[in-house]
């Protein structure tokens, strides 16, 4: 029972994290190759706070959540000056950057070694320690995110994000403000992925550089496109359905040795495939 | 004189780089897709190269077969994939999720195949060392070195002198115009991508003689050389080389101040530097 929680708990963090790289990719239209960076940086900053006991969870959440919004609106604020091609070089750069950070900075993130033993999270006087428990916690977190995501889409910012990427242009000559929208948008994500990272450092009490890389940042990206861009659905069925990707691949008997390379495989197979036969993923628009 | 050394292999790993932004902005100035996939080809032909070499195939033989096999693969990334996609009417960034899924099959499938430790070249001629004064160079950064200044100049010829040169980059000033002519852009696209795939290779196989061979290896060597040729000016192909080198070059010079697992940091400073007061590059052509 224990194995689908954790499943089902990772699944919603996930969620939380293709809600932000929808909202960036998706619906804005800016290709951000970075999303696992900023949610690296919510997880070792929660887990900083933990270990050291600086402050409780919520308040360390809380933290993070407002870094990640700070360091998303800087990280996507290139991408006002710099059009296309040129942000993903930006997004790259900040995404091999992050994880140098990770994991050549070994006061605050250990490095490579990660960090152990970050303690559980504790709510109002209240530890966690089951994993049911955990499940409770980031099902409110991810029904609150899609709830914030669906009211955000249908209210007018939403279409104006929309309108932002069909014609950046002919936003600007309505004389509707790109530049905060973008801001918005970015700030939103951030939030997201900071939260994530919070929740997903407290749930596995274990965090190494190998979980914010480039390939999570793929990872990411392959859950929208197999989802589908743009809508809620297609941010909730991708996570759910690429986590189940390495149980499926458990029950097949691959040498442990090439497992992670043959998982990465998979998803670089899926995003060309969906590239090519379906680039509404599953459940999107096309993007 | 450590200052003098690490000026010196700036400047050989900075050649090497330079034939790697050189056939990237082949790539990009012509067809306009962000190749990201040819990371992938780079780290392919080196390994390619090593599997030739293990199995007794004279070194500069391999270089040739790794050379023609790169250049299969990227005439099929293209014919099969790119002009499929364009066929559709997919979007720019269709097209680049694409090519992120075609790097990632590369690097795992190579991952999966060769193991993901680093491997290094058998040739032992590779270490031998040539020294100058104080000043060390293994023939590996010898070799380096001329060849690629001659893969280089090579490029630069074929681009100026033949006539698929000419028709290369009639098609990259006016795409449009070109379909209407009897050039053919499609077919030149699928020339374009094997050529810069050919060329990628000779960094590909150079490179790792000296460092040894990593699946993964390929993003932060194209990441810079994108870096260099936006900075030096998407379609100049001089511009692009001599970024290359001077970012190189600037890279090892800071290894005297910062340790080198920040290098990444300091390219990437070099292109917002770009980005801010001078986003079209030094020699972009107007």
């Amino acid at each position: 029972m224990d194995f689908l929680y954790s499943y089902l708990i990772l699944a919603e963090i996930y969620v939380l994290l293709g809600l932000s790289t929808n909202l960036l990719v998706g619906i804005v239209g800016i290709f951000s190759l970075s999303q696992a960076a900023v949610f690296g940086v919510g997880a070792y900053i929660v887990a900083d706070f933990l270990l050291s006991g600086a402050l409780p969870f919520l308040p360390s959440l809380a933290t993070a959540a407002a870094c990640c919004v700070l360091l998303n609106v800087l990280v996507t604020l290139p991408s006002l000056r710099v059009a296309g091609d040129y942000f993903v070089v930006t997004s790259f750069g900040i995404q091999l950057l992050a994880t140098a950070a990770f994991t050549n900075w070994t006061g605050g993130t250990g490095g490579a070694n990660g960090l152990p033993g970050i303690p559980p999270a504790g709510l109002f006087g209240f530890t966690l320690t089951d994993t049911w428990q955990y499940l409770v916690l980031t099902t409110v977190a991810a029904a609150l995110g899609c709830l914030c995501f669906w009211l955000v889409m249908r209210a007018p910012f939403g279409r104006l994000l929309r309108a932002i990427r069909e014609d950046e242009l002919a936003v600007a000559a309505a004389a509707k403000g790109v530049l905060r929208a973008k801001v918005e948008a970015a700030a939103l994500a951030g939030a997201f992925g900071g939260i994530a990272g919070g929740l997903y450092a407290t749930f596995l009490s274990f965090i190494d550089p190998s979980s914010f890389d480039l390939d999570a940042s793929i990872l990411l990206l392959t859950m929208i496109v197999v989802g589908g861009a743009r809508t809620l659905g297609g941010s909730i069925l991708g996570p759910f359905l690429l986590l189940a990707l390495p149980q499926a691949l458990a029950l097949v008997a691959i040498p442990t040795s090439i497992a992670a390379a043959a998982r990465q495989l998979i998803y670089g197979v899926l995003l060309i495939a969906f590239a090519l036969f379906r680039p509404q993923g599953l459940l999107g628009e096309r993007l | 004189m450590v200052l003098l050394q690490l000026l010196l292999n700036g400047i050989v790993t900075g050649c090497a780089l330079g034939v790697v932004a050189v056939s990237f902005a082949l790539v990009y100035s012509t067809t306009r897709i962000f190749h990201v996939a040819h990371a992938g080809i780079y780290t392919l032909g080196g390994y390619l190269a090593w599997s030739c070499v293990t199995h007794g195939v004279p070194d500069p033989v391999a270089l040739l077969l790794a050379m023609l096999a790169c250049t299969l693969l990227g005439a099929l990334i293209q014919a099969q994939l790119y002009a499929r996609l364009e066929r559709r009417g997919a979007t720019h960034l269709i097209v680049l999720i694409a090519s992120l899924g075609v790097l990632a099959v590369i690097q795992n499938v190579i991952a999966a195949v060769y193991s993901p430790n680093i491997l290094q070249f058998p040739s032992a001629w590779a270490a031998g060392v040539v020294a100058v004064g104080r000043l060390r160079l293994t023939y590996a950064q010898i070799a380096t070195l001329g060849i690629s200044l001659a893969a280089f100049v090579a490029v630069l010829l074929f681009a100026r002198l033949t006539l698929l040169g000419k028709r290369i980059r009639a098609v990259a000033s006016n795409p449009f115009l070109a379909e209407i002519t009897r050039l053919e852009p499609r077919r030149v696209y699928i020339y374009v991508i094997g050529i810069a795939s050919a060329v990628v290779c000779v960094p590909g196989v150079l490179v790792p003689l000296d460092l040894g061979l990593q699946p993964y290896g390929g993003v932060t060597p194209l990441l810079t050389a994108t870096i260099a040729m936006i900075a030096g000016g998407v379609g100049s192909f001089a511009g692009a080389f001599m970024l290359s080198v001077a970012i190189v070059v600037f890279q090892n010079l800071s290894l005297l101040v910062i340790p080198g697992e920040w290098s990444i940091g300091i390219t990437f400073f070099i292109f917002v530097v770009f980005m801010l007061f001078r986003p079209r590059g030094l020699f972009a052509s107007a």
